[in-house]
């Protein structure tokens, strides 16, 4: 099934460090928000293979927007 | 004279910007993006002009936009504020050619000296102490491995045009040397597109001492005394003073004489600041130039008596300095506290609504820059700095105790902000005693 990395903090996005097909496991570092221009890590809660990346440099970003799409094998 | 001012900036440096020119009658114009719309100086401005959306590289970042509305709405000067575009020397110079006056120095001033290593050649060449390092730049892992060896370890890599301490690569011995330039070269390609680096030794037990100057296009410079701004966290000021409790008269003659020969040198007319580290054993070590009003000028402005963004309109006019170092006179004492929408114990920034708000009691003696309104939104998007407070006495204990009161009385709800930080600082026996440096705040945590 498919899950998304959601934005942790509103903000601007710095970049995903993630590309589609990379394999991701839960913990790992997918992107990186930048709030009031401090970079706030976004960890990946899951297991997956990147599906989509949605978002890219200097995107704006509220609480809870998809960054990342993941296939999860749950 | 300058007559209708366009101010390139948001936050409370447009408000302050706006003051002066009142008091000058000249007409201000704001530019705003879709996230500052309803901020408190548009109604204090002639004309208010949308220029973009949120996102600052299409708004506050945007040449093309803000030069079209400087067009558009007539005005003959660009203020550029602090942060942003004030010290990009592309954007002074689409200002210049639309036929529009810059306030601040040349773009072929501005251009020289986003380079670090020109800067320091600077000082160099007219015998000033820059922080031990090399004066060019270094593009090879053995050169950075024969500095160390030769120099002591550890080293920093420093970018040539880099700011805002990013990119800054501490490099332990030699098997870290090849890393960590590779590191702060790729860094320095994304954030600054330039990946030159040079290197710099550790200063022990560093203090941050800075001399604002005022400069005419005659090459007359003078000096309105230093700021101590050793209070810091992540290469930020928190807390700014003047007098520093450690520059002695002889120290400020000193930083005086120095200031003023790398400004004749370089041709700089207008405001402007020469950073100095002060090592632990009293060695003062020019750093670099900031070359626009800064954050923390209000606290010169109440010991001098001296209206620095006035001088900047002046100067900018073409306005000659009517005043000698020696007539300038500093009187008492005075401290800046920067209050940031951020948690004061992890730094996380905090954005939202503001809900509450109530204000010191402001006077003579304490002084408030900020744009805040109650219900006004601080978007996540900008800096976090919400407000400056200003606080002047007679002597150091007097500024800080009424600093004290004011950030004790200073209620802002809806955002966490650092204000029990700066109230820890300022309770502080090391903050009272004067014994910090740079490394102050972080040895907290």
């Amino acid at each position: 099934m498919e899950k998304s990395v959601d934005a942790i903090m509103p903000g601007l996005c710095a970049r995903v460090v993630v590309t589609e097909g990379e394999k991701v496991s839960s913990g790992q570092e997918v992107a990186v928000i930048n709030c009031m221009k401090t970079e706030i890590i976004v960890n990946s809660n899951f297991d997956g293979v990147v599906k989509q990346v949605l978002s890219k440099e200097w995107d704006e970003l509220q609480v809870g927007d998809p960054m990342v799409i993941l296939e999860t094998s749950e | 004279m300058v007559s209708r001012v366009l101010i390139a900036n948001r936050g409370e440096i447009v408000s302050r910007i706006i003051k002066t020119c009142k008091d000058m009658n000249i007409s201000t114009i704001a530019v705003y993006s879709e996230a500052d719309q309803d901020a408190p100086y548009l109604q204090q401005v002639d004309e208010a002009v949308l220029i973009g959306p949120a996102n600052p590289v299409q708004s506050y970042l945007n040449i093309e936009a803000i030069v079209q509305a400087a067009r558009k709405t007539g005005a003959d000067a660009v203020h550029p504020g602090y942060g942003f575009l004030s010290e990009r020397g592309a954007f002074a110079e689409a200002v210049e050619n639309a036929g529009i006056t810059w306030v601040g120095p040349s773009p072929k001033v501005l251009k020289s000296i986003s380079s670090k290593s020109y800067c320091r050649k600077i000082a160099d060449s007219v015998e000033v102490p820059v922080i031990p390092g090399t004066l060019g730049l270094v593009a090879r892992t053995d050169e950075v491995v024969d500095y160390g060896v030769t120099n002591g370890w550890p080293v920093f890599l420093k970018l040539d045009k880099g700011g805002g301490g990013k990119g800054i690569e501490r490099v332990n011995g030699v098997s870290e040397a090849e890393k960590a330039l590779q590191r702060a070269t790729r860094i320095g390609e994304m954030a600054f597109g330039s990946g030159a680096c040079y290197i710099e030794s550790v200063v022990e037990n560093p203090r941050h001492i800075e001399v604002q100057f005022l400069a005419d296009e005659t090459g007359n410079c003078v000096c309105l005394g230093e700021r101590e701004c050793s209070v810091q966290r992540r290469h930020q000021k928190i807390i700014e003073e003047a007098p520093s409790v450690v520059v002695t008269e002889n120290d400020r003659s000193l930083l005086f004489d120095r200031t003023v020969r790398i400004i004749q040198k370089i041709g700089y007319q207008g405001a402007g600041t020469l950073e100095f580290l002060r090592s632990g054993g009293g060695n003062y070590y020019f750093m670099e130039i900031n070359a626009r009003l800064q954050v923390e000028h209000p606290v010169t402005e109440y010991l001098t008596g001296i209206d620095i963004v006035k001088w900047q309109l002046l100067i900018a006019s073409g306005a000659q300095l009517d005043f000698s170092q020696q007539a300038v006179q500093f009187k008492g004492h005075a401290i800046e506290a920067r209050v940031y929408a951020e948690d004061p114990e992890t730094f996380i920034p905090s954005p939202g609504t503001i809900t509450e708000l109530k204000f010191p009691l402001q006077d003579a003696k304490i002084r408030i820059d900020h744009a805040l309104k109650k219900n006004t939104s601080v978007p996540p998007y900008y800096d976090p700095m919400l407000a400056k407070v200003i606080a002047w006495g007679t002597d150091r204990v007097k500024a800080t105790n009424r600093l004290n009161k004011a950030l004790s009385e200073f209620q802002i709800e809806g955002v966490k902000t650092t204000i029990p930080l700066n109230l820890r600082i300022l309770q502080s026996p090391e903050f009272q005693n004067g014994t910090i440096d740079t490394n102050f705040i972080d040895n907290w945590h």
